[in-house]
């Protein structure tokens, strides 16, 4: 048996089995994903104007940036708008979930390409599909015609996250909660819903970084007031590279992250509760 | 106490809003790509049968446009490829040796894409735009030239802008289905004699090509409409249809012609679009997803 072990082991050394090359690459394109990165936080910090020339550690630009107050309601109006639309996208696309592993019938599957195709139809379409809609409609283009279209692109995303653990979920224990006395609707809310906090937590965290970053929808349908953040950043990149921008970016960067991080636990959790639901799943089905 | 079509009515909010705000947009698309404009420049749609007006068609398949179509069509085949090429042995090391932290490794890779998009295309021109950081040392190392070297403003700047924004799209699905695979497979390979290449190309290829797939198509879709990196890291000689249709929409062009170019855009990628389609129903059939 060791004697096996010790021939598989070192055959392992040979060949195309030694990754070390494939370490070596897995560097490399960590490097090219983090250093650009890693330049524009460490020049937000740049005391000079240049690019080029790093003249001392200031906040400068972070000064310039909070001093400006047509950013400043950019980065107040990102976060209403990332906050709303993770508050309905999660609600609505919780229940596209729920309908589409429990509902019988061919309207689930209409339902289930209706959700796919969002997700993969290239965003500058269903922005300019939604810049006509709000014309036709004769609504002014404003934050809230951008938090409906954030909501629609982003209700696939919760689905697709909390139907992966829904799926997964054993049936017969609400059945229990139904045997002893629980509504159907009761049943849902004190046993399975608990069981979907992970995936519902990790989905809206999810929602609000789309929507906080998201620029081609938004500047398809943002109108004449102010805009999110990175539409603001689009216009004053069109005007040229400054330092600013490095101060903003940075910002953004530290609360986009900061939401990432909290993901992660949310989902890890979901791995250790998994199996023993996982198991019971086929019989439930 | 049980109520029939409980589940169902659950489909009917979010059903509703999908229809309104994401099926009928696609038809406004379409009946504005045969219509024309008011005197007010506001758009006349118009409704199939009721006399399709096919000059719009004309323009943007006789003309000028076609270039920007097949140039958004090569950079995100280059783009996919690239990441093929990339992704795929960097998530295999990932999944098959990465250990106890394999998920950790993963995490590093997806997490810049949680920076604004904006940002990281940004990111490039602070690096290696011509007054960039990287120009500043060449000039340093006394390379001579205004700039040194000029990075952006070519294809491949374009090209590399799309893997740094979509990268990540390729190496989940494949890393998700290296993982999945049964390494005993691998093993079986290598006990039946196979070379280490014979074992990859008849059993771990075939065994995670679905993951391939997937990040093809996950990335080869969105590179497509992308118009950011092609605005910002590239020239006017480089401009993507997703720049064309930008410009129609949001600097004043005639907006018919937009629906017909997104139209145009949208039969061109049809394809990948029902081709994941399909193949993601069937995954939820079988209860995969």
């Amino acid at each position: 048996m060791s004697a096996v072990a010790e021939g598989r082991k070192h055959r392992r050394r040979k060949g195309f089995d030694r990754p070390r090359f494939l370490w070596a690459l897995y560097v490399g394109i960590c490097l090219y994903l983090f250093v650009p990165i890693l330049v524009v936080i460490i020049y937000s910090f740049n005391s000079s104007k240049s690019l080029q020339v790093f003249g001392g550690l200031s906040t400068r630009w972070y000064r310039a940036f909070w001093n400006d107050p047509d950013i400043k309601a950019s980065l107040v109006a990102s976060f209403e708008v990332a906050a709303v639309t993770m508050i309905i996208a999660t609600v609505l696309g919780t229940l596209l979930a729920f309908g589409l592993v429990r509902a019988r019938g061919r309207l689930g599957g209409t339902a289930n390409i209706l959700m796919l195709l969002p997700l993969i139809t290239p965003e500058i379409v269903t922005a300019v599909g939604l810049l006509l809609l709000f014309g036709r409609v004769h609504t002014e283009l404003s934050l809230k015609t951008i938090i409906l279209g954030h909501i629609t692109f982003s209700i696939s995303y919760v689905t697709v996250i909390v139907r992966a653990r829904l799926s997964l979920l054993n049936r017969e224990v609400e059945e229990a909660a139904m045997d002893l006395g629980a509504t159907e609707l009761g049943a849902l809310r004190l046993v399975t819903l608990p069981a979907l906090y992970p995936a519902i937590g990790a989905s809206a965290l999810l929602v609000f970084v789309l929507s906080f970053d998201d620029f081609v929808t938004s500047v398809f349908i943002s109108g004449a007031g102010t805009s999110p953040l990175p539409v603001r950043i689009y216009s004053l990149l069109r005007v040229g590279v400054s330092p600013e921008i490095n101060a903003v970016g940075t910002t953004m960067i530290g609360i986009t992250l900061l939401i990432a991080l909290a993901t992660l636990p949310l989902l890890l959790w979901r791995r250790r509760t998994e199996p023993p639901a996982a198991a019971a799943a086929p019989a439930s089905e | 106490m049980r109520r029939r079509g409980l589940w169902s009515s659950f489909l009917v909010p979010p059903g509703l809003w999908l229809v309104a705000l994401y099926v009928v947009p696609l038809g406004l698309i379409v009946a504005a790509s045969f219509g024309t404009v008011d005197f007010l420049g506001r758009v006349i749609y118009s409704w199939p049968f009721s006399g399709w007006d096919l000059s719009n068609y004309h323009t943007v398949l006789s003309s000028a446009y076609l270039p920007a179509f097949l140039r958004s069509l090569t950079f995100a085949a280059l783009t996919t490829l690239l990441c093929v090429l990339i992704g795929y042995p960097v998530a295999y090391v990932i999944a098959r040796y990465g250990g106890r932290v394999r998920h950790l490794l993963v995490v590093l890779l997806v997490l810049p894409w949680f920076v604004d998009y904006l940002i990281r295309v940004y990111a490039w021109i602070v690096l290696l735009g011509d007054n960039g950081v990287v120009n500043g040392w060449l000039g340093d190392l006394g390379m001579s030239g205004d700039p040194p070297v000029q990075f952006l403003g070519t294809w491949w700047a374009v090209v590399g802008g799309l893997f740094y924004s979509y990268f990540p799209f390729m190496v989940l699905p494949i890393y998700a289905a290296v993982d999945r695979m049964d390494s005993a497979l691998v093993e079986a390979g290598k006990d039946l004699y196979g070379t280490p290449w014979q074992t990859f190309r008849y059993v771990t290829f075939p065994a995670t090509f679905q993951g391939v797939v997937a990040g093809a198509v996950l990335v080869f879709l969105p590179a497509s409409g992308d118009f950011a990196n092609a605005e910002f890291l590239g020239s006017p000689g480089t401009s993507m249809i997703g720049n064309v249709i930008n410009g129609t929409f949001n600097q004043g062009g005639y907006v018919p012609l937009g629906g017909t170019l997104t139209v145009c855009f949208m039969v061109g990628i049809a394809a990948f679009m029902v081709f994941y389609l399909r193949s993601a129903s069937r995954a939820s059939r079988e209860g995969a997803l």
